[in-house]
């Protein structure tokens, strides 16, 4: 009965391509605009390469400070100084770790310019990061003891660098910014969109051009901090507060009384939107972007609706004939019920291969530099569902009102 | 005509509802991409106020050399000063054109302030960049002795402080003195606001900040490999940092145009998926109505009356969703939301009507030929 309804459904769609093709159309559009749009806010800040741990991982990368009547207010990254003091000695993460933001500098080789992006990081962020190496290893404690020039890099630099021979570059130098350092590993490129761990090469925190030695509360950078689950986060945010607290105040900076400390450790997706909209986001990001993505599902939807309800009086006849030879109402909505099933079936699996080709093609266009952008089956399974939902709403309610026709009438129509 | 459209409307009222929310949400998509894009083009149109073919920013940065710093700066300029490749060269603040650093405060006057984007330059500034003076000079290092110091305005920051009157020679609330008056200067790229700037003399010459520099045409890499080597060798522990104008302008213009593209894109898909919807749904009714047009091409309407009167039904449709988007709509220019200027909105306004209006007319125009062509022979016999 099943494989009939859906032979049915078929026929009707190839009765009029036309209709079919703005059905389909419709559907499979939607579909890909909502699947290309969450696989990039995943993309943005779900956990990814190289940050795996982005999910019980915390993050301090603002401090503001401002003075009591709130008219005066500096921001910034924070300094080496301040990571040491208050952040390293927190008790409760499992580890934590400081980058600094990313810089970038030139290097000339062949008189050809290559923009290298650098960060100085220690070695915890190896540990914190799940940066591939594809050849040698990270620094450790003893090239930081000793203020070795040793630089890892990724793949993307080693081709730009290095003749593509397949010799291992391990040890080989390379000149940025006139100095030269040794190359101690090679690792795979992440995306240039996660910014706080990207980077082209990455070398010890305590190498002078750093600028680790600055006092005062800001710097160039950024702690990791890595709880051994989410359920900590409360506890180390609170600890971190306390540290804070303990800071004293006033801090004078030009002719400006700075008395109040802003800086808190946040999750990845709070810490990037508290530097725009300066207090904590949380869940109202997500419900702005629902909305937003209720919106464009909105007009497709309302289209699909508009056509089907004025489509379903073609069908009055076949409902008039089938409820003459004793059909209930309740067999035809059931049928209308999978051919709207089987429709948008089709559409997903469309939107499926044109939102794969579209990914592929955008991670091969270089707009974003090593992007990873992947569908989202999760996100696949919602939106198709929601589209359901429109689809039964657009052709149930509709065929429940022809269902319920009289014989007589539906018969007479054609 | 139109009371007895409105009247044939309303009698249909529940299937033409659903019509209407639709064209309205078009319309409001249509409202907020236009605004987006209106805002863009109305920038483009506005001068950059400066040319920057040739000039290349370095970036210094003396990292933890404390020895000397200023001295070795100024050799570094003369040094750059030398090259024959080099035409003019200036230092000034972090903050060049196209670059993302950006520095504003807040100018007074008397009882009038704005906040303006603030430029520590040398004298040399003006040539690097070939700025055209309005009115005045630009200062010079002469100037650095004078008892009031001499800055240089737009004319946005002119038009804020000072109206009408003419600002140079005028001494502002801090005891500078506007010694010329430029035009436009749109440091962030051609899609960017002219917004207030503020040129002052870096004096004392800063131990940071940027060197510009403009280049005879023909200079290549090679050329900025020997520069960044020899000030590599003259700057030990600084970091250097070359970069091309033109890049950099690139940069800021995808930060304004990848948006704009985007949501271009997902609006025209959303659409061609309603004018494909429309177009589908006027055939469907029209079908339903041929009795109608039967009887009315019996009684002596034309073929273009026929026409003429599906169209105008959807134009009716159409007023009455737009209708209901100006309501949303023209809040935006009277809450003056995201600080736009009010006049970017009513332009997307008037561009969402008419595109709508396009809309509605090309989807109505087929359906209504097919629906003027019916014979009322036949479509009365088969009733």
């Amino acid at each position: 009965m099943l494989l009939n309804y859906i032979k049915i459904a078929w026929k009707v769609l190839l009765r009029h391509p036309f209709y079919t093709f703005i059905t389909l159309f419709g559907i499979s559009i939607t579909l890909t605009v909502l699947m290309m749009i969450t696989s990039f806010l995943d993309h943005l800040v779900g956990s990814h390469y190289p940050e795996q741990n982005r999910d019980k991982s915390l993050y301090i990368m603002n401090l503001f400070l401002e003075d009591s009547a709130r008219t005066s207010q500096m921001g910034g990254p924070i300094s080496y100084d301040f990571y040491k003091k208050y952040i390293e000695t927190l008790k409760t993460p499992k580890r934590t770790s400081v980058s600094s933001m990313i810089t970038s500098a030139n290097s000339y080789i062949n008189g050809k310019r290559i923009k290298v992006s650098t960060k100085y990081c220690d070695t915890n962020f190896w540990e914190i990061t799940n940066y591939e190496f594809l050849e040698g290893k990270p620094f450790n404690q003893t090239n930081i003891a000793n203020g070795d020039h040793v630089v890892v890099i990724t793949d993307a630099m080693r081709e730009q660098f290095f003749d593509s021979s397949s010799e291992s570059v391990i040890g080989k130098m390379v000149e940025v910014d006139n100095e030269k350092y040794k190359v101690i590993g090679v690792v795979k490129a992440g995306p240039v969109t996660r910014i706080l761990t990207f980077s082209d090469m990455f070398f010890p925190y305590n190498l002078p051009k750093s600028n680790y030695q600055r006092t005062g509360l800001q710097g160039t950078f950024v702690a990791i901090i890595e709880a051994n689950s989410s359920s900590d986060f409360p506890e180390i945010k609170s600890e971190f507060d306390n540290n804070v607290s303990k800071i004293p105040v006033p801090i004078n900076i030009g002719n400006t009384k700075y008395t109040i400390i802003d800086t808190h450790a946040q999750t990845y997706t709070d810490t990037m939107l508290y530097g725009v909209f300066h207090q904590e986001i949380g869940n109202k990001f997500y419900i702005v972007v629902g909305l937003v993505l209720l919106m464009l599902m909105g007009l497709p939807a309302i289209n699909l609706v508009n056509l089907n309800v004025s489509r379903i009086l073609e069908r009055a006849s076949e409902i008039g004939v089938r409820k003459a030879f004793g059909a209930p109402t309740r067999t035809l909505a059931f049928q209308f019920i999978v051919e709207n099933i089987f429709i948008t079936f089709i559409g997903g699996a469309i939107a499926l291969i044109i939102t794969s080709v579209g990914i592929y093609l955008f991670n091969r266009s270089g707009l974003i530099l090593y992007s990873d952008l992947t569908i989202n089956l999760p996100v696949f399974g919602v939106s198709l569902l929601v589209c359901l939902v429109f689809g039964l709403l657009s052709g149930v309610a509709p065929a429940f009102r022809m269902a319920k026709m009289k014989v007589i009438d539906a018969l007479k129509r054609q | 005509m139109i009371q007895h459209l409105i009247k044939l409307i309303w009698n249909r009222k529940g299937s033409h509802l659903l019509l209407i929310i639709e064209i309205w949400a078009s319309f409001m998509v249509l409202f907020g991409v236009m605004s987006l894009v209106t805002f863009n083009l109305d920038n483009y149109r506005e001068s950059l106020g400066f040319e920057y073919e040739q000039v290349w920013a370095i970036d210094l940065s003396r990292n933890q050399d404390t020895v000397q710093t200023a001295e070795k700066l100024a050799q570094v300029l003369q040094r750059i000063k030398a090259y024959p490749e080099v035409e003019k060269v200036s230092q000034m603040s972090s903050n060049s054109p196209f670059s993302f650093s950006q520095m504003n405060s807040s100018i007074s006057r008397k009882k009038t302030s704005t906040l303006s984007d603030i430029y520590y330059t040398d004298e040399n500034f003006e040539d690097v960049f070939d700025i055209k003076m309005k009115s005045g000079r630009w200062y010079q290092s002469s100037d650095s002795v004078a008892k009031n110091k001499p800055v240089v305005i737009n004319q946005k920051t002119a038009d804020a402080l000072f109206g009408t009157e003419n600002p140079i020679g005028k001494t502002l609330d801090d005891n500078k003195v506007v010694v010329g008056v430029i035009d436009n200067f749109k440091a962030k790229g051609e899609f960017t606001k002219n917004e207030p700037a503020f040129f002052q003399l870096m004096w004392p010459r800063s131990e940071e900040g940027k060197i510009v520099l403009k280049l005879k045409s023909g200079t290549d890499a090679n050329f900025e490999a020997k520069l960044v080597k020899d000030l590599g060798s003259m700057l030990v522990g600084w970091t250097v940092e070359v970069s091309y104008l033109t890049d950099q302008r690139q940069n800021q213009h995808n930060l304004a145009l990848v948006p704009m593209i985007v949501f271009t894109i997902i609006a025209g898909f959303l659409l061609l998926n309603v004018a494909m919807g429309l177009f589908g749904i006027l055939k469907v009714n029209i079908a339903k109505r041929r009795e109608e047009i039967g009887v009315r091409r019996a009684m002596g309407a034309t073929e273009t009356d026929i026409q003429k009167q599906f169209v105008a039904e959807m134009w009716v449709i159409a007023t009455f969703a737009i209708l209901v988007g100006l309501l949303f709509a023209v809040q935006f220019p009277t809450l003056k939301v995201f600080d736009l200027a009010s006049g970017v909105y009513w332009v997307a306004i008037v561009l969402a009507i008419l595109i709508i209006y396009g809309l509605v007319t090309i989807c109505a125009f087929y359906p209504s030929r097919q629906a003027a062509k019916i014979q009322p022979a036949i479509v009365l016999h088969e009733s």
